[in-house]
């Protein structure tokens, strides 16, 4: 029959080799479970930092990107307003000035038109006076040339009238 | 018929004659706890095989959940400062585990030595203690024992004392009782399955009655309890006390 050691006792040597048992599977289990398994877990938990490192540059940048973009529009805004704002009073002033010129230039014509008029009147009844005068001269030659009947006479009155009223 | 209900079976004796050792016995207890460590290591061995960051495998994923449920459990429990603690209540988790089911195949449990709860105990009373005194110094530590007053320095003692033996005590029962009461059942239902079988008349009742058919079955179902269920509560519990009693040992 195999020896058998107590049901319940304590068994110095197997109590000391159990101490050393459990402190050499502690050495196992840290060297072969927990020291790879926390490498790995280490190593993804730095890769989901970096991910995350990455995307908040990228919304930085994304941000930054935003303001430029939006400073730039409100600049082009400013400028555009600016611009048109130019162009207003640049195109009122011209024509301020077109309407000015024209106006002097009606002006100018029209005192040009009305001197013209006026020379051309004068002219004209410097002219009549002169026709008048040669009329008078050439119907009192005719008068004394021949006997004037009353028929004739009324004709020439006629004929006179007319002719001023022409010239007039 | 006898039941024998022993302990470690002794495969071979070493002559040291050592005063208070005695001499090296190779028993049971050694060599399966040597199996289980074998097991063990082998285990972690083969579930950390090509890890990857990425795309892991299931056997990668059951080796994160362990690593993750043994630091949830320490640092849950006893704080963050206690992280160096995780790979010895593993080990000392895993070691209790297996160690107790190792006998559904048949085999000595180590556990239903008390020599073994009574090394893992003893390294758990030495580790709160030194808690202890690094938390409160070596004075905090000895005038503990007179609180709240002087006269209960005796029983402040005992109660210090009773730790690691209940400890102990209470793992070692709980799997020394399954193997005893597995025994026992197992004892009963042959004589059981003998004395029915051999009411059947002449030549076949004396064949029958030679094989214990009623050991088929109940001892499986009863098994789920006195190693599966116990077994495991008893590996549990005794985590569980050493993280308490060290993260309380820091505390005071």
């Amino acid at each position: 029959m195999t020896e058998v050691q107590e049901l319940v006792g304590l068994v110095p040597w197997t109590f000391l080799a159990q101490i050393a048992n459990l402190f050499i599977q502690v050495y196992l289990i840290k060297r072969f479970l927990f020291k790879p398994i926390n490498k790995i877990l280490e190593e993804r938990r730095a890769k989901a930092d970096a991910v995350l490192q990455d995307a908040d540059k990228v919304r930085e940048e994304a941000k930054e990107l935003k303001a430029e973009y939006e400073q730039n529009m409100l600049e082009a805004k400013n400028k555009a307003g600016e611009i048109l704002l130019t162009a207003q009073k640049t195109a009122e002033a011209q024509s301020e000035k077109l309407l000015k010129e024209a106006e002097q230039e009606a002006a100018a014509m029209r005192s040009r038109a009305e001197k013209d008029i006026a020379q051309e009147k004068r002219k004209a009844v410097g002219e009549i006076k002169n026709e008048i005068g040669g009329m008078a001269m050439e119907i009192a030659g005719k008068v004394i040339e021949r006997e004037i009947n009353q028929e004739d006479h009324a004709k020439l009155i006629d004929e006179f009238i007319s002719n001023v009223g022409e010239a007039s | 018929m006898e039941l024998d209900v022993s302990g470690a079976k002794v495969f071979f004796t070493i002559h040291t004659d050592l005063p208070i050792l005695g001499d090296l016995q190779i028993s049971e207890t050694l060599v399966v706890s040597w199996l289980v460590m074998l097991i063990i290591t082998g285990l972690c061995i083969w579930l950390t095989r090509d890890l990857k960051v990425e795309k892991i495998s299931r056997r990668q994923a059951v080796a994160e959940m362990l690593v993750e449920t043994a630091e949830n459990f320490v640092i849950g429990n006893a704080g963050e400062k206690f992280r160096k603690l995780v790979p010895f209540v593993a080990a000392l988790f895993a070691t209790s585990l297996v160690s107790n089911l190792v006998s559904l195949v048949g085999l000595w449990s180590p556990t239903a030595d008390l020599s073994t709860e009574a090394a893992w105990a003893v390294v758990v009373f030495v580790m709160i203690t030194a808690q202890k005194i690094r938390s409160g110094g070596l004075g905090g530590y000895l005038k503990g024992f007179t609180t709240p007053i002087a006269v209960m320095t005796p029983f402040n003692i005992l109660s210090e004392l009773a730790t690691p033996i209940s400890m102990a005590c209470r793992h070692f029962g709980n799997i020394l009782s399954g193997v005893v009461i597995n025994g026992l059942i197992y004892g009963a239902l042959g004589l059981a399955s003998a004395k029915l079988l051999g009411l059947l008349p002449g030549f076949l009742g004396n064949v029958l009655s030679q094989i214990p058919v009623l050991q088929v079955g109940l001892p499986a179902v009863l098994s789920v309890y006195f190693d599966w269920f116990t077994g495991f509560m008893q590996a549990f519990i005794f985590c569980m006390l050493t993280v308490m009693y060290i993260a309380n040992a820091a505390e005071e």
